[in-house]
């Protein structure tokens, strides 16, 4: 996946904003200043086109006639404009007068063309390729009104035009103004937030340092104090504290496993090496010779059961955990087991009873859990069962159903496990009674082997015990079915 | 001499116990767990503690600190599976006096105990000198100014023990105490005919004394003058 950047991205996402407020304004401001520009304009046509009017003088002829005193007009040399008089005379025009043209409504904006209140026109023409803006006026001037009867009135109809040009040029510079600004401060704003998106994410990069400092051999994790006062980060450094202190405690689990499977493998070749050696300390009798060896030779099949029980937890602590659960027929494996170890129980003589009554129920149904496995589980329970196990005592198993879970049920008649050891008897190596484990040839793998079993089944392990009554193991592994719901196949 | 071997494998413990029986000829006892061990050390007539580090109820390390916090001066050897240098720091800091990392070998366990019981007793060689007795530890061997004299095995024990306290009273307890396993009171009245035998070995009452009611004492006219 392509990484993205979150500094780009906001970044980005502000100069659109940006962008978009900024078409906003400029379209606003053309608009507005477009409006107001045309104003101007008009009203500089008026003024031009009065000042025009003003330089109608009486020709002093005899038909009371009116004419243009140009020496007065100061009119830019760009405008054009033309006088008539009522009878359509000319009276007057600029010298680059080249006709109306083309005339052409104007549409800027609309907000008054045509006829003005006053008699006034506006129009636009289009003179030698150039857009015009028009105007046309009529007024009158008084001929001679000192005589009687106030003078001769006439009437002169006045059209001037301008250049509109010029207007547009204005217009478009106060926008490109507007425009130029936004890009600028765009700019500036993308450099002020990448400046302070960088100050703003820097406990971040101070908790990213803080974690890569975090090895095997180094644990401590101490979120820096910018981090832990970012509100924002909180549910991070709480989730990283909370993974770091989980691996933490598996890999310390884990090289307490190791150191202790060290000392037992050392001590066990100890073990060996000294029987042999013992052996070879002064010349002895075949008999002796061979009572030696057969001692060396017990040595290493202890030793040989307890590293195939540690590779038999490793197998099953680190199979992974399957979606599809296994399914197994609970009550024939158990029956399968206990037909096994018939012989074994004989020698102890010690009876195991299957309750059948309430194995019934559960009969007909699936247990979820790895065939090979459960019998393993049987066979470690049992066989524990019956070595603790006061001769002529029984072993009493019993299986029900208990919330879509079989529960299997081992109650011996044995010595017991006393308080202070018991919470101590799923822990590999445990140990906490040398004489449990050490005479009878244990490891001390065997119910933590149990444990590693019903915990891949998602089920549950428990163990009661008085001193001198005897030792109840609890298992619950849930049915088939309802790991199949639970899945949500 | 005795040792007290502190090792919940108990047949690597046996192992041990039969090796220290069989060659230099040394009382050995055996416990499983930390807190017997602790309780047994702090009786004083063993002259070696062999420790195992990993043990139930009480671990190798504390049964060192609180013997030596009673002020049990017996040497301890510790037999460890761990083999990092700083848990033998440790541990030769806590009090220890020599480590051997398993497996071990059998001799070296031999060779080492014996030079531990040696230097607790104040001698450096491994050949004891009082006057013109000579009695070489290693090949158990005595000879009598010169000449070689023919021990049994129980009566060379008991003359070796005496060889490290010259002319220092031995009381009847503790040569019982120091040559015999847990069960030495049924020794009792054997020791006496022991130390009868040795001394008529080598050479009457002028070599060893019965002090009635106190105990032995090993003298040497011509020797040294304490």
């Amino acid at each position: 996946m392509k990484p993205y950047s979150i500094v780009r991205r906001l970044i980005g996402m502000v100069l659109v904003v940006e962008l978009a407020a900024a078409l906003c304004v400029t379209t606003a401001a053309f608009l507005y200043e477009r409006h107001t520009h045309f104003r101007a304009f008009d009203v500089l046509l008026r003024g031009r086109a009065d000042s025009i009017l003003g330089a109608v003088q009486d020709a002093e002829d005899p038909g009371d006639n009116v004419m243009l005193d140009g020496s007065q007009l100061s009119a830019p040399p760009d405008d054009v404009y033309e006088v008539r008089d009522d009878s359509g005379r000319l009276v007057g025009r600029s010298e680059n007068w080249t006709g109306l043209g083309s005339v052409e409504k104007l549409d800027r904006g609309g907000h008054r063309h045509g006829h003005g209140p006053d008699g006034e026109e506006h129009f636009g023409a289009n003179l030698r390729g150039r857009h015009y803006g028009m105007i046309r006026i009529s007024g009158y001037r008084v001929v001679d009104p000192g005589e009687k009867g106030g003078g001769v009135k006439r009437t002169v109809s006045i059209v001037y035009g301008a250049q509109m040009d010029r207007v547009w040029d204005a217009v478009l510079q106060s926008v490109s103004f507007y425009a130029v600004s936004s890009v600028v401060v765009m700019a500036l704003t993308a450099l002020l937030m990448l400046w302070l998106l960088h100050r703003g994410l820097r406990p971040l990069l101070e908790l990213a340092g803080a974690a890569s400092r975090v090895t095997v051999n180094a644990w401590e994790f101490e979120p820096p104090p910018t981090a832990q006062a970012t509100r924002e980060l909180a549910p991070l450094t709480e989730a990283m504290q909370a993974v770091l202190r989980r691996l933490r405690e598996a890999f310390e689990e884990q090289q307490r496993f190791v150191g202790d499977a060290a000392h037992e493998l050392k001590t066990g070749v100890a073990l060996v090496k000294s029987s042999l050696q013992l052996l070879g300390m002064k010349p002895r009798s075949q008999t002796e010779y061979i009572a030696g060896l057969e001692r060396a030779l017990g040595d290493c099949e202890r030793m040989e059961a307890m590293v195939a029980q540690m590779l038999t937890l490793a197998r099953i602590e680190q199979a992974p955990l399957q979606g599809k659960a296994a399914v197994a027929e609970g009550i024939s494996l158990l029956r399968e087991v206990i037909d096994e170890l018939a012989m074994m129980a004989e020698l102890k003589q010690v009876r195991i009873e299957l309750d059948e009554g309430s194995a019934n129920t559960v009969t007909q149904q699936a247990i979820a859990i790895e065939p090979e496995q459960f019998k393993l589980f049987c066979r470690n329970v049992l066989m524990n069962a019956i070595q603790h196990s006061a001769s002529g005592s029984e072993v009493r198993v019993q299986v029900r159903e208990e919330e879509s879970s079989a529960i299997f049920e081992f109650q011996d008649h044995g010595d017991g496990i006393g308080e202070t050891e018991l919470p101590y008897v799923f822990e590999r190596f445990s140990r906490g009674d040398p004489s449990r484990s050490r005479h009878s040839g244990g490891t001390g793998l065997g119910l933590a082997i149990c444990k590693a079993i019903v915990v891949r089944a998602r089920g549950g392990i428990k163990i009661e015990s008085k001193i001198g009554v005897g030792t109840c193991v609890s298992v619950r592994i849930p049915m088939a079915s309802g790991v199949a719901e639970m899945l949500g196949d | 001499m005795r040792v007290l071997v502190v090792e919940d494998e108990t047949r690597l413990a046996e192992n041990i116990a039969a090796a220290f029986r069989e060659g230099p000829g040394y009382a050995v006892d055996c416990v499983e767990d930390g807190e017997t061990g602790a309780a047994l050390a702090a009786e004083r007539c063993y002259d070696l503690i062999v420790l195992d580090l990993m043990l139930p109820k009480m671990d190798g390390a504390s049964v060192l600190k609180r013997m030596r916090s009673g002020a049990v001066n017996t040497p301890v050897l510790i037999l460890t599976a761990r083999s990092e240098t700083v848990s033998k720091i440790n541990l030769l800091n806590a009090g220890a006096d020599d480590y051997l990392s398993k497996p071990f070998d059998l001799g070296e366990l031999l060779a080492r105990a014996k030079a531990l019981i040696r230097r607790g007793k104040g001698a450096a060689h491994p050949t004891l000198r009082e006057g013109d007795i000579e009695v070489n530890t290693l090949e158990q061997t005595v000879t009598l100014a010169g000449q070689p004299v023919v021990l049994s095995r129980m009566e060379y024990r008991i003359l070796e023990y005496l060889m490290h306290r010259p002319r220092a009273v031995v009381s009847k307890q503790e040569l019982l105490e120091h040559l015999y396993d847990y069960n030495w009171e049924h020794h009792s009245n054997v020791i006496e005919v022991h130390v009868s035998n040795l001394r008529k070995r080598i050479g009457g009452q002028d070599r060893i004394e019965t002090l009635r009611g106190r105990g032995y004492r090993l003298l040497l006219p011509g020797g040294r003058t304490a």
